[in-house]
Order: C-alpha cells, then structure tokens, then sequence
C-alpha cells in the first residue's frame, strides 16, 4: 500500500506542476473569507473599545489566521466533484481498478496542500503582520494540534465524500452541497468564534460535525483552551470522523447498487 | 436602441423556455438563495450582539448593505456571467465567427445573450432584504434618496460590468482567464461588509482592482444617508469612464481575435 502510495503522489506531483498558477489561486478561497471575517470582528473590537467577550482585536486575529491555515488543510472538494464524474461516466473505469476511487483523491488532496501550503504561510505572515496578531498558547497546544488537524481534515474528506455520494440517487447535488456550505458557515466557527455565539447556538456547533473541521483546531491552535478541553475536542473529532466512515461504508456500497452509468 | 431592447427581450423569453426544462432545479436555486441569504443575515446578527455599530454602520444599514450585496450579484448573475462564460468558451474554440457575422454590435451581443433568469430571483430577494433594512432603519426614504440609490445601484452592476468585460476580452490574448475570474468571484465575498472595514491594502485591492468594494457601499451609502447627488454624479462619471474604457479594450482585442475564418 505505502509503495502504491508513493507511486501516486509522484504522479500526482508531476500532474499538478502543470496547473502551479492554478493551485495559487484556489488557495486564495481559503484565506479571502477568514481576513473578511477578521477585518469585521476588529471593527467589533474596536467599536467596544478594543475587546468583545474576552477577545481582543490581537485574540480575534490569532483565531482567524489560525483558521485560515485549518480551512486550507481541511479543504475537500470531493462532493462538488463527483456528480461531474458520475454524470460524465467517468466512474466506471476508476471502478474496474483494483484500487478504489477514494485512494486517487486522497494524494490529489494531499498533494494540492503540500505543493501550496509554503505560499500560504507567506500570506498568513504578512495578515498576520497587518492585523498585529498574539498568540496566547503553549508548547503543548502545538503539540495537541498535530493530530487534531490531522482528525479534522480526514473528517472534512471523509464528510465530503458522505455528500458526494449521495449523487447516486439525485444526480444533481448542488443544493445538498449547499445545504453543507452554509450550515457549516454558521456553525463551523467562521462569522465567530464559537465561544461568542449564542448558547443555543453553541450548542448546536458541538452536536454538529462542522466545529470539529474548523473551530476546534483552530482554537488548539491559537491556544485559547484548556488541556481537559483540548483532549475533550480529541474525542468528539474521533467520534464524528467514526461516524462518518461507518456512513460512508454504508452510502457507497448501497450507492453503487443505484449506479446506472455507461459500463456499470 | 428600441431593436436592442427587442433583441434583449428575445434573448430572455428562449433563455426562460430553455430553463423551464429543469423545473425542479429552477426551484431549488431560489431554495438555496434563501439559505445563502438567510445564513449570511444570521452571520450579521451575531455580531450584532456583541455591538450596535460597526465602524459606523448600524444593524439595519449593514442589512441593506447586505441587501445590495445580493442584488448586485444577482444583477451581474442573470445577464453578464453566463453571457461571458459563453463568450470565452467561443474564444478558446473559434466559434465567435457566427457572432462577429451577425448585424449587431458584438460587445452588445456577447454580453447580453445568455441569461440565467433564475438569478433574478436574488434580485427580487436582495430587495426584500434592502427594503426589510429600510423599515428597521425606521427613517422615510424620500424620492430623491430612492432615485439616488437605484441610480447607484445601476452604476455598480456596470462597474462590476466593465470589470468583468475587461478581464473576459484578456481571454483574446490568453485563451484560459477562467481563473482570473475566480480571483474576481473569490474577492467579490468582501462585499458583505462595508469598504471601510477593511484594511488599507485590502481595501485599495478592493475597491480599485475589483469595484465589488464600491458598488455595493455605494448604493447603501445613500440609505444610509452618507452620500449626496455629487458623490452619485461622481460614481456615475467613473462608471462611464470604466464602461468606456472596457469597451475600448474589447475592441483592441477583438482585432487579436483568430477565429476558425479570420
């Protein structure tokens, strides 16, 4: 498996050198929302002189940057992707491989954020010069970090892949995926950090998959959270990422059963 | 001038028919409208609720401000994106022949000919939400206030229009600009807050490389009461500096244009 690997990241590699432009400019959706969203909150902040909630204009700007490298490592684009191959046929010869599909989009993923995470830092330095940003943690929350945003991107893969299938029985999945996107908006920690939001709304943020993507490393990484909470967060990312491969087990093999593309 | 808005008028009732085929898509785009509009509300009064102003802007102005947002997108949505995806795709495969041949000014054509008329359920949506900002906002718009603000709202849609055109005519010289306006869609996300929000680099990137910054202040900016007719008469000159300056470039790179027959 680890030499089948190897040999798809090098294709992958040489196949993305072609598109180095490309990958530049999709990186800039993962930052242009977080800045809008820092730039809101510091006007925030400033009106209430200087802090709302126990977030300062500097906190407010540790947690955006922070979200913003966590939205580019978690970033999946499976389910926007997939009603193209179905509809266009394209999944049947992946299907006659001996390797399945979800291998091939897991170096794609790979590769897009190793090959375009150098540039963003270089973004994130220059935001985080503008906005004066302070980082309030410790060692050991970068140490949490690691395989917190590792559960969070394989959750974001993996709940991708959940809504990609579900092209098998409605062929056009645009609304669902926008049912995703915005649900996600409110309660993954983007227009806020979860902490400022209402209760209710907390609430909900935790049940729900999205804060384990997005808020949670986010938060472990500016280093605004207790050691208890952190490993709390650990969990819940376990569970949900849990959940969704069972989910994903099921969708695929029922999916395929409904698949009636050219080849099937 | 009359046969344009003929023209235009048969280009909308085919492109209506042609999406009236996939009626159930059609309904659930104004679905998702709503979500989108509804959850970037609900993102606005989060905030609210730590302040009552942001760098100024109340909870009602900043929900016209929303308002325009969405109907200048929508107005951009029905008309003049799909047009231009439709124009670019002509470039790269040489099948702009058969507009250049017809009898009508090309620039007109390519921009008006595709539609996607259910973007102009974000318009009707925009202004629901502009007008439900109005009545919080409690204060009577006059006429004059009302004409300044659907004349600023015109002056932006062209402006992100000239913009557009001008970036689409780079399809003349290097065939794929798909991703240049990715860049512009991905920008446009700044329009949800007002232009003052933002800091100085971004800003000037914003309201100078992607007008989406002005056009929808702008329009909220007279509700708001912040602008008077001279700041709409200088809007509306910088339109029609951008527009004509567009279509100049348009037609200098027409001329680079080879086609399958030029």
């Amino acid at each position: 498996m680890i030499r089948i690997y190897r040999q798809l990241l090098v294709a992958q590699i040489q196949a993305a050198a072609q598109y180095r432009i490309q990958a530049l400019l999709w990186m800039l959706f993962s930052i242009i929302r977080p800045v809008i969203f820092l730039a809101a909150w510091t006007a925030v902040a400033t009106a209430q002189g200087g802090s709302v909630g126990g977030y300062s204009a500097s906190d407010f700007a540790a947690y955006y940057i922070a979200l913003t490298l966590v939205n580019h490592l978690c970033i999946a684009w499976n389910s926007f992707e997939f009603e193209f191959e179905i509809r266009q046929g394209r999944l049947s010869p992946k299907l006659l491989r001996p390797l399945h599909p979800l291998h091939y989009s897991v170096v794609e993923n790979l590769v897009f954020k190793i090959t375009t995470l150098l540039p963003l830092c270089l973004v994130l330095v220059i935001v985080a010069l503008t906005f004066n940003v302070r980082w309030a943690g410790e060692w050991w929350h970068l140490v949490i970090f690691v395989p917190s945003i590792i559960l969070a991107a394989a959750l974001s893969f993996m709940l991708g892949w959940v809504v990609a299938t579900a092209t098998f029985w409605l062929q056009r999945i645009n609304t669902v995926n926008t049912l995703f996107q915005r649900t996600a908006f409110i309660f993954a920690g983007q227009i806020a950090p979860l902490a400022l939001m209402p209760e209710w709304m907390q609430v909900v943020s935790y049940a729900l998959p999205f804060a384990y993507i997005l808020a949670v490393p986010a938060e472990i990484l500016r280093g605004g959270v207790t050691l208890e909470r952190c490993l709390l967060y650990l969990v819940g990312q376990a569970v949900w990422l849990g959940l969704t491969i069972i989910a994903f087990r099921f969708a695929w093999r029922a999916g395929l059963r409904e698949y009636s593309a050219v080849g099937a | 001038m009359i046969r344009y808005l003929r023209m235009f008028r048969a280009f909308a009732s085919s492109e209506f028919q042609f999406e009236m085929e996939y009626r159930g898509n059609f309904y659930l785009s104004i679905l998702e409208m709503f979500l989108v509009i509804g959850t970037s509300i609900a993102a606005v009064l989060v905030m609210f609720q730590h302040t009552t102003t942001m760098n100024g802007w109340t909870l009602p102005q900043m929900i016209v401000l929303l308002g325009v947002y969405y109907m200048i997108q929508g107005g951009v949505n029905l008309v003049f994106s799909p047009s231009f995806e439709r124009l670019m795709e002509h470039v790269r495969a040489g099948t702009l022949d058969f507009h250049l041949l017809k009898p009508v000014n090309v620039q007109f054509l390519v921009s008006t000919r595709h539609l996607r008329v259910v973007r102009a359920a974000d318009l009707a949506l925009g202004l629901a939400v502009v007008i439900f900002g109005l009545v919080q906002v409690g204060a009577e718009i006059g006429v004059g206030p009302a004409v300044l603000f659907v004349l600023s709202l015109l002056f932006g849609i062209m402006l992100v229009y000239s913009l557009l055109l001008g970036l689409v005519t780079l399809a003349f010289w290097f065939v794929r600009v798909e991703n240049l306006l990715a860049i512009f869609w991905a920008f446009t996300e700044a329009g949800r807050f007002p232009v003052d929000v933002y800091p100085l680099w971004l800003r000037v990137s914003l309201s100078t490389i992607v007008p989406i910054g002005i056009a929808v202040t702008a329009p909220a900016n007279v509700i708001a009461g912040r602008m008077d007719w001279i700041a709409v008469a200088v809007l509306g000159a910088g339109t029609v500096l951008a527009v004509g300056f567009a279509s100049a470039l348009w037609r200098w790179g027409l001329r680079s244009y080879t086609g399958a027959s030029a």
